[in-house]
């Protein structure tokens, strides 16, 4: 079966002077969802934007559902929509003429038009404002607007940039809900370029992390925080002397993959807390130690990031994060 | 072709849709032409300055104040591109399943609405200050195809030139430079033949004179000499835009 996305050794150079791309190798598996997570300025727009077939590349080639995007472009189109970054829906109709006019452009038969529009009305949660102009919509609901408009379609992949960019997080999460919606009642590949690490960890099936124009690590996000190292399990026990003996014994337990003392704690290094911890706070118990407090650290995609890039995630996107947002902002 | 032609009618509904929410750009655009032919138009009509070969000065003006006005109109229409690169609509018109020169198209004709409504709110006013057009529906109708096609040919050409400029503000000042002297060097205010001969050369390549020529003969003049010259000439214009605005409309995006 072909991949829905395939890149290999895509580079994009603009204007002969800045690689946004440099060599971009990537496989997305059908009906997921997979999250292009990186800083501002990694290259996920412009990658983006040369699958849905806006941009050509300067080497390389990316296919979409086995169709060349630089040579097949209008039959990729007809299999992809896009929701970009910046706002495209036109503020000064109502958000049912934005649906009606793009299906008009995207040349949906005139049957089939309003029950589309209907539909995605519906999945979007936005029918009650449907006659409303959009200027007097919130960010949120532009953004289920502008999902809505690419519905309509049908399309086999839905690309979005920065998807919830500039939304509260009660609207983030309003509009991942109906996204998963529309995706399960469509079966729709989503590939979203994100910055924010909790939007990859909570929604993407399937993560690739992308710095300076390469993908730099890719997995589902467990497997990514595994990659980093395992996860610490922090025991605080009562009158615990602590003893070599003990902690060697420890040490041979299944799953255990370190031990270690901190400030009086024992620290138990694990690849999975959750499944260690029974068996580890069962051995405890058959030593007739009792436990005070546990604690359980895990690793973010921070500390991936950080292991890959050799920088923070957070501290990279900060002060463009900003602009973005304001620009947004502005743009109503 | 089809698809063109149905994605054109997309776009008009949505510039019709738009007026229909609010028309105070129509309205505030209309008050500098209504000025030109009501004070402008009657101080040099009194004067008699301008030889119009047999028709009041204001009725010579008039057809040329509207297709300034309505020209002015699809040239900045040609921002609305701008505004749309800025925003992400373009980007998301560049992904849907049509062709790229029926984007350009489609955008360019629906600017012949706004003119229209430009026009049909300047008509009134003239005909209040005593302009006399020809009574024959079918003229005006014919006049008003006119200026829809003529308006998407520059509105194209101000798709052309957006493409080549990456901010509002630098079209703002080239729209000027261009519309200015697009109207003052040719027929719209007075007789080519009074200009001096090297803006009566400019005045055959400028296109606004076939449309003001063509125009004049239905409402004003009735005389229909030039005008399968002058339509002609349009389509060729529109033609050439159309092509151009759509092979350039690459950098658009880029």
């Amino acid at each position: 079966m072909d991949f829905a996305v395939q890149a290999k050794n895509l580079v994009k150079v603009y204007n002969g002077k800045v690689k946004a791309l440099d060599g971009v190798d990537l496989t997305v598996e059908a009906s997921g969802t997979f999250a292009l997570l990186g800083p501002n300025g990694a290259g996920k727009t412009t990658l983006m934007r040369i699958l849905t077939t806006q941009l050509k590349p300067s080497t390389g080639e990316a296919y979409v559902f086995g169709l060349n995007v630089t040579r097949d472009g209008g039959k990729v189109r007809k299999l992809v929509s896009y929701v970009p970054q910046e706002m495209s829906v036109w503020t000064d109709i109502s958000g049912y003429e934005n649906l009606l006019i793009y299906a008009k452009i995207f040349g949906i038969p005139r049957l089939e038009r309003e029950k589309m529009i209907d539909e995605a009305l519906d999945i979007m949660g936005l029918n009650n404002v449907k006659g409303e102009l959009v200027r007097t919509y919130s960010g949120g609901m532009v953004r289920r607007l502008e999902i809505a408009c690419a519905m309509l379609v049908k399309p086999k992949i839905m690309f979005l940039d920065e998807p919830t960019i500039g939304l509260d997080p009660g609207a983030r999460k309003i509009v991942w809900e109906k996204l998963n919606l529309f995706k399960k009642e469509y079966g729709v590949t989503i590939f979203f370029n994100t910055h924010y690490m909790d939007e990859a960890d909570l929604y993407a099936d399937d993560i690739a992390i992308i710095d300076q124009g390469k993908v730099v690590a890719r997995g589902t996000s467990e497997e990514l925080k595994h990659s980093v190292g395992g996860e610490i399990i922090s025991f605080t026990l009562e009158n615990f002397q602590s003893e070599s003996w003990l902690l060697e014994e420890i040490r041979r337990l299944k799953l255990v993959r370190g031990v270690f003392m901190e400030n009086k704690d024992l620290n138990i290094l694990v690849d999975d807390a959750e499944s260690s911890l029974p068996c580890i706070t069962d051995f405890l118990k058959s030593k007739a130690l009792s436990v005070n407090r546990i604690s359980i650290t895990k690793p973010t995609l921070d500390d991936v990031f950080l292991k890959y890039t050799g920088g923070r995630l957070e501290e990279k996107g900060r002060i463009s994060d900003v602009r973005q947002v304001r620009y947004m902002i502005r743009r109503g | 072709m089809m698809a063109t032609f149905k994605n054109m009618l997309a776009m008009i509904e949505l510039e019709l849709r738009r007026l229909g929410h609010d028309r105070t750009e129509i309205y505030s655009r209309a008050v500098q032409p209504i000025l030109w032919i009501v004070i402008y138009g009657n101080v040099m009509s009194s004067i008699r300055a301008i030889p119009t070969s047999g028709i009041p000065y204001i009725d010579f003006i008039t057809p040329g104040v509207i297709i300034q006005s309505t020209t002015f109109i699809s040239i900045f229409y040609g921002l609305t591109i701008v505004w749309e690169r800025d925003s992400g609509i373009l980007k998301k018109l560049l992904v849907a399943p049509v062709s790229r020169y029926s984007i350009v198209v489609g955008r360019a004709m629906a600017s012949g609405v706004r003119a229209i409504f430009q026009a049909l709110i300047i008509l009134p006013v003239a005909v209040i200050v005593g302009v006399r057009f020809l009574p024959n529906p079918m003229y005006l109708i014919l006049a008003f195809v006119v200026i829809f096609f003529a308006s998407g040919g520059f509105a194209a050409a101000s798709i052309l030139v957006a493409s080549f400029m990456k901010t509002r503000e630098r079209f703002m000042g080239i729209g000027q430079a261009i519309t200015m002297p697009l109207f003052f060097a040719s027929n719209a205010l007075y007789p080519v033949q009074l200009m001096p001969p090297i803006l009566r050369e400019f005045s055959i390549v400028n296109p606004l004179s076939y449309v003001v020529d063509a125009v004049r003969g239905l409402l004003i003049t009735g005389n229909f000499s030039n005008l399968l010259g002058d339509l002609i000439a349009i389509a060729v214009f529109d033609m050439v835009m159309f092509i151009l605005a759509s092979i350039s409309f690459r950098r658009i995006i880029e």
